[in-house]
């Protein structure tokens, strides 16, 4: 079964049998989230918040959303986290495996037809909503991808619960032809409006600068706020608090017996 | 509070005869009057009670239980439908003592018109005027409650045309819960005069 | 005859013949998370001012807590709609009271007042999450905890709202409050200083404003003593 690659849809009969008699399946990770990025005269920078949530819960409070997909291509993900990873991993490997075997740099609009046709595959069933950005012998390419399948190519584009207020931030700030650090701002006040206004979205701002010289990650290019107020009484626990019941020292040495190895045979 | 009943014949009942009547467990009242409509008041009170001890967890306070019984005093001639209006006032005046859970002991008088005054000590029915000068003499602030008995039982005692007994009197207090007096306590106070 | 029977009796669509929205509810949840803690000689409340819907910030700064005198306040989470009903019907409740007794309303009156409105609407209730705290007659702190519809119990502390799954675990492992059903009964006031209450409440809210998506913005803090009604602020994050 296992070889053969692909979801394993095994238990589907037993799990729709234990619905129907009332159990209810397992929550997942939903990456309520804001990412964006744009086009600019000699690149492409990408934009993400770092905060992932479990119902109205905080997951994690920093988290990675710009994945790696090839040397020269980035991919920022929202909707289920389990899907955005492992969707951006299997094209990044198979990426990976196409340079090794044509020996060019990976394209854009490549990396952007595997995303898709496995999105489109899985009807909307794989909740990854993508903005793919990366520069190839082409130029900067920008692309989003929706969860169903389909994509589009902008000079600016936004995705996630946070969508809405980031692309209120581009409508009015996008410029053709902006220069790295006019971008950096721009992704990073798109980002900002959605970390603060959009309740899916919060903690740090990351960012992706990709050209063609090559990639600038910056993880935490914006940290926002520390802790809002120090205890005047913190709980301290004197050293000794937690008694020690019992003590028991193992000597491995005693069951284990190291046994010099053997030299493989490399030759019939 | 001390009441005569008067025994009009020796044919009656004397423990028939209610002169004071429990609205709640911190309030009482005496009558004077026509008892029959003294009922009605006593009735709305004990429902005014109850509802302000479910709405607030809490005693009702004295004042505002008098100005809910003085209010329906004045309910008559209204306008109602059929059996609900009132033809007539009430032909009866009360005390209405009790217990507030910050003032203490209070004593409210009302009268037919519905106008209540507060009263630290007060006489009311035939012979109020020799009582209430009575009262006026002898009553103290910082009386005991025995001194009280003896003074409410005495002041009753001097405008009574009959000898005092466990049977023509009733006597009750809220201190801070209403008792009625039995004919035994009753008689206990009477040797004390 | 018997054959002929259906092994289950066929039960209709449910509305069948009436058209309905399916999809819409009188109910939305506003969030925020309201908090009390009751000392010997102090009560301290503080609640969250963010109020959201969804995904969004509706404002920043909406108080959640109605002072109807120095000794008796209510505060409230869930639906800000029928939190700002309950408010009006409870602050004219209050002006009758006072106009008919000549006093405030005191705490435990409030406290069975509450439950009383909140149950009248059983089978429609309010959405809302109350807290109702002050000082007794005695002059003791005092916390009423609710449900939606009325039932209600005197604790040592309470915790409402979005928060509360975060906050009252905090809080019952560093108060240590028995419940005032314990038998024999247990001191269930907090031993704790003032001070250190009200840096309790706000360690909490900085916890639980990291984790809930609808607690942050700011915390509006009052502080009950018998001198009167003290407020402080908290900052928590905006994200």
């Amino acid at each position: 079964m296992a070889d053969q690659g692909g979801f394993s849809f095994d238990l589907c009969k037993r799990n729709e049998f234990m619905e129907a008699r009332g159990m209810k399946g397992p929550g997942f990770t939903k990456t309520g989230t804001t990412i964006a990025g744009v086009i600019f005269k000699d690149g492409v920078v990408l934009g993400a918040d770092t905060r992932s949530t479990a119902g109205t819960t905080v997951a994690d409070k920093n988290c990675e959303k710009i994945h790696y997909i090839a040397p020269n291509i980035y991919c920022c993900g929202a909707g289920t986290a389990a899907d955005t990873e492992n969707v951006t991993g299997m094209v990044a490997s198979q990426l990976e495996l196409h340079r090794y075997a044509t020996g060019t740099q990976s394209r854009v609009i490549t990396s952007m037809t595997l995303l898709k046709s496995h999105l489109f595959k899985y009807q909307g069933h794989v909740s990854a909503a993508l903005v793919l950005g990366g520069v190839d012998f082409r130029g900067p390419h920008l692309f989003t991808v929706y969860p169903h399948g389909s994509t589009d190519s902008l000079p600016f584009c936004t995705m996630g619960s946070g969508s809405l207020n980031a692309m209120a931030v581009f409508e009015s700030g996008y410029k053709d032809d902006m220069t790295k650090e006019e971008a950096m701002d721009l992704v990073a006040r798109a980002i900002r409006s959605g970390i603060f206004n959009d309740l899916g979205s919060g903690s740090n701002v990351d960012l992706c600068v990709i050209t063609k010289e090559g990639v600038d990650y910056k993880r935490n290019h914006e940290f926002l706020q520390g802790k809002p107020y120090e205890r005047q009484f913190p709980q301290k626990f004197a050293t000794g608090s937690v008694p020690v019941v019992r003590e028991r020292v193992f000597d491995v040495r005693r069951a284990v017996t190291v046994v010099e190895g053997e030299p493989m045979e490399m030759e019939g | 509070m001390a009441v005569e009943k008067r025994v009009t014949s020796p044919l009656l009942e004397p423990s028939s005869i209610e002169k004071v009547a429990e609205v709640d467990d911190h309030v009482g009242v005496a009558m004077s009057g026509l008892t029959a409509d003294a009922r009605t008041l006593i009735d709305h009170g004990r429902v005014e009670s109850q509802q302000h001890r479910f709405t607030y967890n809490e005693p009702m306070p004295l004042e505002s239980l008098t100005q809910s019984l003085c209010d329906l005093a004045l309910r008559f001639g209204e306008d109602e439908e059929g059996e609900a209006g009132m033809s007539r006032p009430f032909g009866v005046a009360l005390l209405v003592a009790g217990w507030d859970a910050e003032g203490g002991p209070v004593l409210f008088h009302t009268d037919p018109s519905g106008t209540y005054v507060k009263y630290e000590a007060k006489a009311i029915g035939s012979g109020s005027e020799g009582a209430q000068t009575a009262l006026q003499e002898s009553y103290r602030k910082d009386m005991t409650l025995k001194e009280a008995e003896v003074l409410a039982l005495s002041t009753l005692k001097q405008v009574m045309e009959e000898k005092v007994t466990a049977t023509n009197v009733d006597i009750a207090r809220v201190a801070p819960k209403w008792h009625l007096y039995t004919p035994e306590e009753v008689e206990e106070v009477i040797a004390r005069l | 005859m018997a054959a002929s029977l259906p092994m289950r009796a066929t039960v209709p669509a449910a509305g069948s013949g009436v058209k309905q929205h399916a999809s819409w509810s009188p109910y939305d949840d506003n969030g925020g998370t309201v908090v009390a803690v009751a000392g010997d000689d102090y009560c301290v409340v503080a609640a969250s001012t963010r109020m959201s819907t969804g995904y969004s910030i509706l404002t920043r700064n909406k108080s959640k807590i109605l002072t109807f005198n120095p000794k008796c306040l209510i505060a409230s989470a869930g639906m800000q709609a029928d939190m700002e009903t309950l408010h009006k019907v409870l602050h004219s409740r209050h002006v009758t009271y006072q106009f008919n007794h000549r006093r405030p309303m005191g705490c435990q009156a409030m406290a069975q007042l509450l439950s009383n409105t909140l149950y009248h609407k059983r089978f429609f209730p309010y959405y809302t999450f109350n807290l109702c705290a002050g000082l007794d007659e005695q002059g003791r702190g005092a916390v009423y905890t609710y449900d939606a519809i009325g039932s209600y119990e005197r604790v040592g502390y309470g915790c409402q709202g979005s928060g509360k799954e975060l906050i009252q675990p905090v809080l019952d492992n560093q108060l240590k409050a028995a419940s005032p059903l314990v038998l024999p009964a247990q001191q269930w006031l907090s031993s704790l200083p003032l001070e250190q209450a009200v840096d309790l409440v706000k360690g909490a809210f900085v916890s639980a404003g990291e984790r809930d998506i609808y607690t942050g913005d700011d915390v509006e803090i009052l502080i009950l003593t018998k001198d009167g009604i003290r407020t402080d602020k908290l900052e928590l994050k905006r994200d």
